[in-house]
């Protein structure tokens, strides 16, 4: 049977068959055997064939000058000159260094055939494509299983990962290991230097991180040196952000016709005689957002020798927010070196060193929000104007000029290491590594006032300033045994860490200072009368044993199996340590002697796997209750304050590890000399012992609830990925998808549980979601609708809650008892997607380029918390217009109102949260090799791209992605966020 | 050869030290705190754990916002003021169309039980204190007073509780309401135990510490709600006995700093505006002018119906409402017209004068119960009892010192037992106005129905006379709660 691959080949070469003449031959590995599927190129052409099932090959040269080039995955590649030769055998040899690709896993790295567990991989020309601060965002819609929500679309703010769904109800952000430093945020990182990135996804690719790896691992490698001449890299871009969109609010007509209608509703007079004279009226989100610039530049020298690797860079990088008065700069210096100084002793380090600027904006977005549009934003002699005439809502304006609140930080992370070969077959590694960070804040704000009657002023300057810092040291020593045989590879792995982190913050306050400009701003300006000061600190410990073989036999079996005992010092002495084992097989059906008459595949492999591990995301005593002081009481004729001091938060001595049990199989495939790839993996992670800081009932009398092991939930699903490549001359390109489903129920309840609350809305903090079993976490809770009673006879003919007029929601009764009780509150909708996708097409074609990314998630429900929450006659979001104001005039929008019957939690509040966003489209050009030659450049590229363009959803807020980076049994509840920006970009990348 | 020894050599001791030197790595002590290993270990902690207890009573959740709006504006003595437009929860209340997921009832429900929870965390710790002993069972009784005092409160509000008397254990934490007759008998018992052991006064640096005083005055207090006049008489007499208060000769000025911790005081919160903040309290800032002077945000808007009660020329009427035009007490302004606010009026007994750290900070000490009111108990309780003479008696102190010399205010001389309990509460509402206490009166009266319903046309008898259970604690209680009827 001929294979699809050579078929396809040969007709490619049909356009060169009018050639000179015709070569033929038989190409085969160095121990005779016929090689199948070998690429052979004629140099500087599209035109090419490939060798058959006998390994032989025909193809047509131009002339005698022709090259051929051979190419065949895992042999090193040859360039010949038949010149007049017809007939032209070919051996090439195996190269064992590129047998195929290296991929980073935990302590370590490995062949990608060898792999058993499922891990996804992204290249630094992804990184690179989105303009953003932040490495998690660009892996939004890169990897299969893995979910990326922004916080939001302040500069320098990071995102929620989560990956394969959500296990915890607790943090349930991944582990990150930059260049073997395990941090929890990595904020500090520049893009620009990464030079790939690995999802470490099943349990037995996790588990050697024990517990640290329960949510998933992302590993991050920068990019080191290499041994050439020193070769040089520029790159700049600038780009424009605006709000991706507004939220569609009412004019100043509508505002004062609504709160009319409100007051008249609720049994009030009217308020504005004569609506019509407001006109549009203030639109308070013109007043807050702006355009806003970024500016990138970096520059890095990359080279070395054989006795030193280096690569070092310098990045600028200076973002203003959308919001105005919102901005975050980031210097960053990477110092990535290697030195041989024997034969058999290596050591080098990795160090970067950051230093930041945060300026937070005012906090004007909710305001924006809530500000009646009906006043201007200054008044006719050009003073602000005071909003808080009639609410208590001031004038965004005027919050955004009296604002200053910034931020620096310093931070340094940085690992040195050794790494010895011992007796053949043993490498030795010790790894130090440091993060110490040092954060500084300012927050000033003058007297003023905006009207001598208005409730938006400040009657004391004041000055705080917080000083914090943390130190995070970890120690690891790792031995490994790595032996070849004929028919067997094995590689073990042995080790101890420890890992000490230790945080501190400083700070005070002043009043009274003599002048409002910057350089006042020290707590020294100010009077000591009222001064006040904190200093708190904690500080946590993790030392774990780890282990782990791999055996591969014959190149087709694969084995892997890892365990690690971690000690931490978060929980009590009995249930310190926990102990995470896992396994995994894989099977290479390619390298089978039988799939050699199956030359369609060119990869082929099953694999499977299971494992456990744990999770310790708590407080630092989260077992131990602290007692709170600073509780004062005033006393005494002269009225002095005396201290109190309380256990008023509560703990749990009690509490255990959390246990992820994950099982994973999977199976990957290369089809046509891998220009068809992919993968598929089904997984089923169940997690126990969740630790939840679930919510006790008020009457409890505790300011803080504590953390208890509550839960079991499982996340089951599918992860996928198909690409196709092809290069056809000049012109090559790729198209790939990937996607992956969750289903996420919680199968069990701790014990005395059978539901737990979350998620306080509306201005009385009703719970919107309850978590039980065989639903969702955090699934949604409220009531369902069924249209609005449209008069006197609905209300006597539906069940009815008590209060209800017409106008109002009609409520289902789900128990069918005949009356509306907050029994028949339900199931309404699951913050989780059913499906996380993305689709990528890039194209390259002599010099041009082109990439564009789609992302988008399906299923989701959100919560418009921020439309439930009405302390006043606050303006009106859009919908209100489409109101019931009589018989018949709306089935879905009940009559306008503040409160009441119509703001309790139910599918009114519920929005779609589904989207499908054109997240990249990037198009560049690089200078032909004359032109930059000539300039003594390598090679020149200059790119335009767009960042979130297009967002195709139904939700109304600024956008469908909400998340909660503290409590997963509060999701999806927008009360407000900082809106994500559409982006515009110009770059410039030069090599020289 | 050698070298690669020494590389062994090294490795080991470098897989060897973090196994060697790490173990106690793991223990970690919490930093600059206390924590439960070490706390409730000797005298400074057992006075710390009192005073997180009074910290409580400044607090907004317990004293301020929606405490006003469940006293004052939900009775007929105030409705809810400011500009229409503000505080649309407030306005629920006034116009009794609140449900169980207003934020005044989840306000105080949560503020009240954090108070029942530091007691508790404080009557259970501070027995196993080496300490002196009498020190000892003085702050054990300051903690059962306070926790009467949030209890009493609540059961008005809400009806059946929790009766929650030690910190829970989280196998406890589901708890049922139990009847309001059993909360009162906890109420009564820990009032009893606080009048056995609280000294009659403090020195000068303890002002505002629970008094064997105040506990008898809640005793009689919560004997009157719950219709026991024997014991009502009983415990008010040992209050005027004691000989310890006196009525303050200038009411106006009983509600200005001078008359902070009178004579007359029973028991009140103390606060003070510190340049530092953190030592006052809302109160004064929620029921302040709005407009010009600007000093507040205007709830608590004096009703025409309490206007209308005062008697001709009662000094009381203007020293409890502030009006438009009005000069503040201390001369240094006039209230302004505000046009967003319609028959504008302010409670003069919340306002305060300037004072450090802005209107949030306020000074005033909240006069929770003042000897008036003792008198106004033994005046009702006596007339119950029959003993109509010394009823007047109390009555007409109370009436002369309102009238302050001016020839208004004659002395009560009715005898009809039904008419003087009339007298007596007419007294009460125009003596303790704005003092939010009027609506409580009104249901241990049972009269809001009578009262509310021609004020208030959705006032619905058997329902609004307790406030419904926040719903998220019935939520949270796993279904062990109840609501009350007609939520």
């Amino acid at each position: 049977m001929k294979s699809l691959c050579t078929i396809l080949s040969f007709l490619f070469s049909l356009g060169a068959l009018w050639g000179q003449h015709t070569v033929t031959g038989t190409v085969t590995s160095a121990t005779g055997e016929p090689l199948i599927g070998v690429n052979i190129l004629i140099k500087g052409t599209g035109n090419g064939t490939a060798t058959d099932i006998d390994g032989t090959y025909s193809i047509a040269v131009p002339d005698e000058k022709a090259v051929l080039v051979f190419t065949y995955t895992g042999f090193k590649g040859k360039e010949l000159v038949p010149g007049a030769l017809t007939t032209l055998d070919v051996v090439l040899d195996e190269d064992v260094e590129l047998i195929d690709e290296v991929v980073v896993i935990g302590y370590g790295t490995q062949k990608k055939s060898d792999l058993t567990g499922a891990i996804s991989t992204i290249k630094s020309d992804e990184v690179k494509r989105v303009p953003s601060a932040n490495v998690e965002q660009i892996l939004q819609g890169k990897v299969a299983g893995v979910q990326v929500t922004p916080v939001s679309g302040r500069p320098g703010e990071g995102a929620v990962v989560r990956i394969r769904g959500v296990g915890t109800l607790n943090d349930a952000s991944p582990l990150y290991v930059v260049d073997g430093m395990l941090l929890d945020d990595i904020s500090f990182l520049n893009p620009n230097d990464i030079a790939s990135i690995e999802v470490l996804k099943d349990a037995s690719a996790t588990a050697i991180y024990g517990s640290r790896g329960a949510n998933g691992v992302v590993i991050v490698s920068t990019n080191q040196g290499a041994n050439h001449q020193a070769r040089f890299n520029f790159s700049s871009y600038y780009a424009s952000q605006q709000v991706v969109r507004q939220i569609d609010m009412v004019n100043g007509t509508e505002f004062a016709t609504l709160a009319n209608e409100v007051a008249t509703n609720e049994g009030r007079k009217p308020l504005f005689a004569d609506p019509e004279k407001y006109g549009v009226g203030t639109n308070w989100q013109d007043v807050i957002f702006q355009t806003a610039p970024i500016q990138n530049y970096q520059i890095s020298a990359n080279g070395g020798n054989d006795n030193v690797l280096y690569n070092i860079s310098v990045n600028h990088f200076d973002q203003e927010g959308i919001v105005r008065g919102s901005r975050y700069q980031r210097t960053t210096v990477r110092i990535n070196n290697e030195y041989s100084l024997r034969k058999n002793i290596k050591v080098g380090h990795n160090i970067s060193l950051i230093a930041s600027k945060n300026d937070y904006e005012a906090n004007v977005i909710g305001m924006a929000y809530q500000a009646e549009p009906i006043i201007p934003v200054f008044d006719s002699l050009g003073n602000f104007a005071d909003a808080t005439v009639r609410i208590p809502v001031g004038n965004p304006e005027v919050s955004i000029f009296y604002n200053y609140n910034k931020g620096n930080g310093l931070r340094t992370v940085g690992n040195t290491y050794l790494e010895a070969k011992l007796l053949k077959y043993f490498t030795f590694k010790s790894n130090f590594g440091l993060d110490i960070q040092q954060g500084r804040s300012k927050r000033y704000t003058p007297v003023f006032e905006v009207t001598p009657t208005s409730l938006q002023r400040n009657e004391q300057s004041s000055l705080s300033v917080n000083s914090d810092r943390s130190n995070s040291w970890l120690w690891e020593n790792t031995m490994s045994f790595y032996r070849e045989w004929t028919n067997h590879r094995l590689n073990v792995l042995g080790g101890v860490t420890a890992q000490e982190y230790v945080f501190e913050s400083l700070g005070g306050s002043r009043i009274n200072f003599p002048g409002d400009t910057p350089e006042f701003y020290y707590l020294n300006a100010g009077e000591t009368d009222g001064q006040t000061n904190y200093n708190t600190s904690y500080e946590w410990a993790m030392l774990s044993y780890l282990g782990r073989i791999n055996y591969t036999f014959k190149d087709r079996y694969l084995l892997t199996a890892s365990f690690r005992a971690d000690g931490s010092s978060r929980f009590g002495k009995n249930n310190r340590y926990g102990y995470f084992p896992s396994f995994a097989v894989g099977w290479n059906i390619t390298n089978e002697p039988f799939m050699s008459s199956i030359p369609l595949f060119s990869r082929l492999k099953l694999r499977a796997s299971w494992g456990q591990i744990g999770n310790d995301k708590i407080g630092a005593y989260a077992g131990r209750p602290t007692v709170t002081s600073n509780l004062i009481a005033v006393f005494g004729r002269n009225e002095a304050i005396q201290n109190g001091a309380s256990i008023v938060s509560l703990a749990n001595p009690d509490i255990r590890w959390e246990e992820t049990t994950q099982s994973n199989a999977g199976f990957e495939f290369g089809l046509l000399d891998n220009r068809l790839q992919g993968n598929l993996d089904y997984y089923v992670r169940t997690t126990n012992d969740i630790l939840v800081n679930v919510p006790i009932p008020e009457y409890i009398g505790a300011d803080a609830s504590p953390v208890i092991n509550a839960a079991k939930v499982r996340n089951q699903g599918l992860d996928f990925n198909v690409s196709w490549r092809e290069s056809k001359g000049k012109f090559d390109y790729e198209i790939g998808i990937l996607g992956s489903t969750v289903n996420n129920e919680v199968l069990a309840l701790g014990e005395g549980q059978e539901e737990i609350f979350g998620g306080g809305l509306g201005v009385g903090g009703l719970l919107g979601t309850r978590t039980v079993v065989g639903l969702p976490i955090g699934a949604f809770y409220g009531y369902k609708v069924d249209g609005l009673y449209q008069n006197q006879s609905d209300l006597e003919s539906y069940p009815v809650q008590g209060s209800e007029v017409p106008g109002d929601l009609r409520f289902v009764d789900t128990n069918n008892d005949g009356v509306i009780t907050t029994a028949d509150r339900t199931y309404i909708g699951s913050p989780i997607p059913s499906l996380i996708y993305g689709f990528n097409l890039s194209a390259g074609y002599a010099g041009f380029d082109l990439a564009v990314d789609f992302n988008g998630q399906y299923g989701n429900k959100i919560i418009n918390a921020k439309k439930m929450a009405r302390f006043g006659t606050y303006n009106f979001e859009a919908s209100y217009l489409n109101r019931w104001t009589g018989e018949g005039t709306s089935d879905s929008e009940p009559r306008v109102t503040n409160g009441g019957h119509n703001y309790e939690f139910s599918e009114r509040f519920v929005e779609d949260g589904s989207f499908m966003r054109l997240r990249t489209i990037q198009f560049g050009y690089t200078l032909p090799d004359q032109v930059t030659s000539r300039i003594k450049f390598s090679s020149i590229r200059f790119y335009a791209s767009g960042t979130n363009l297009v967002t195709w959803t139904k939700y109304s807020g600024y956008t469908p992605e909400i998340t909660n980076a503290s409590s997963i049994i509060a999701v999806g509840i927008d009360q407000g966020v900082y809106p994500i920006a559409k982006v515009i970009t110009f770059g410039l990348d030069a090599n020289f | 050869m050698k070298s690669i020894h020494q590389s062994i050599i090294l490795a080991g001791l470098l897989l060897m030290i973090p196994l060697q030197g790490c173990q106690d790595l793991l223990e970690k002590k919490p930093l600059g705190q206390l924590t439960s290993d070490n706390f409730f270990q000797n005298e400074t902690h057992a006075l710390w754990a009192t005073n997180a207890v009074y910290n409580l009573l400044r607090n907004w959740e317990v004293h301020v916002f929606s405490y006003i709006g469940m006293t004052d504006i939900v009775s007929d003595d105030a409705d809810k003021g400011s500009t229409p437009n503000d505080a649309n929860f407030l306005l629920e209340i006034d116009d009794f169309t609140y449900d169980a997921g207003n934020l005044a009832m989840s306000t105080v429900w949560s503020g009240y039980f954090r108070g029942i929870y530091r007691a508790n965390l404080a009557i259970d710790n501070i027995p196993n204190i080496d300490m002196n002993e009498n020190l000892k069972a003085r702050y054990i009784a300051e903690n059962k007073f306070l926790r009467a005092y949030f209890y009493f409160t609540l059961v008005r509000w809400f009806g059946d509780l929790p009766l929650i008397l030690k910190p829970l254990t989280p196998d406890e934490y589901k708890q049922p309401r139990v009847p309001a007759a059993d909360v009162y008998a906890a109420i009564i018992q820990d009032l009893q135990d606080a009048a056995d052991v609280l000294p009659d006064s403090y020195p000068a640096t303890e002002t505002g510490r629970a008094t064997r005083g105040a506990a008898n005055a809640y005793l009689a207090k919560v004997y009157l709600t719950i219709g026991d006049f024997g014991k009502a008489e009983e415990f008010a007499m040992k209050v005027i006995n004691s000989g310890v208060y006196g009525l303050f000769p200038d009411y106006a000025k009983l509600f200005l700093p001078e008359g902070e911790n009178s004579i007359e005081s029973v028991f009140e919160v103390q606060s003070t505006a510190l340049d530092i903040g953190g030592a006052g309290s809302q109160y004064n800032e929620v029921q302040g002018v709005r407009g010009v002077p600007n000093l507040g945000w205007g709830f608590n808007r004096p009703s025409d119906d309490l206007i209308a009660e005062f008697e001709r020329g009662d000094p009381r009427r203007d020293a409890t409402i502030l009006y438009v035009g009005e000069v503040l007490p201390d001369g240094s302004a006039y209230v302004q017209d505000n046009p967003e606010i319609v028959g504008e009026r302010y409670n003069q007994k919340a306002w305060v004068p300037e004072h450090t750290g802005g209107n949030g900070n306020g000074p005033g000490n909240i006069r929770l119960f003042r000897y008036a009111e003792v008198l106004l108990i033994a005046a009702e309780a006596l007339n119950e009892n029959g003993n109509t003479a010394q009823a007047l008696t109390y009555l007409n102190m109370v009436r002369a010192r309102a009238r302050g010399g001016k020839a208004v205010l004659p002395d009560v001389t009715l005898t009809d037992k039904s008419t003087l309990r009339n007298a007596i509460w007419h007294e009460r509402r125009v003596e303790l106005g704005m003092e939010q206490h009027r609506w409580f009166d009104l249901l241990r009266q049972g009269r809001a129905d009578q009262v509310m319903a021609k004020l208030k046309p959705k006032f619905t008898a058997g329902k609004n006379e307790l406030f419904p259970i926040p719903q998220s604690e019935i939520d949270l209680s796993g279904g062990q709660m109840t609501q009350n009827p007609g939520y």
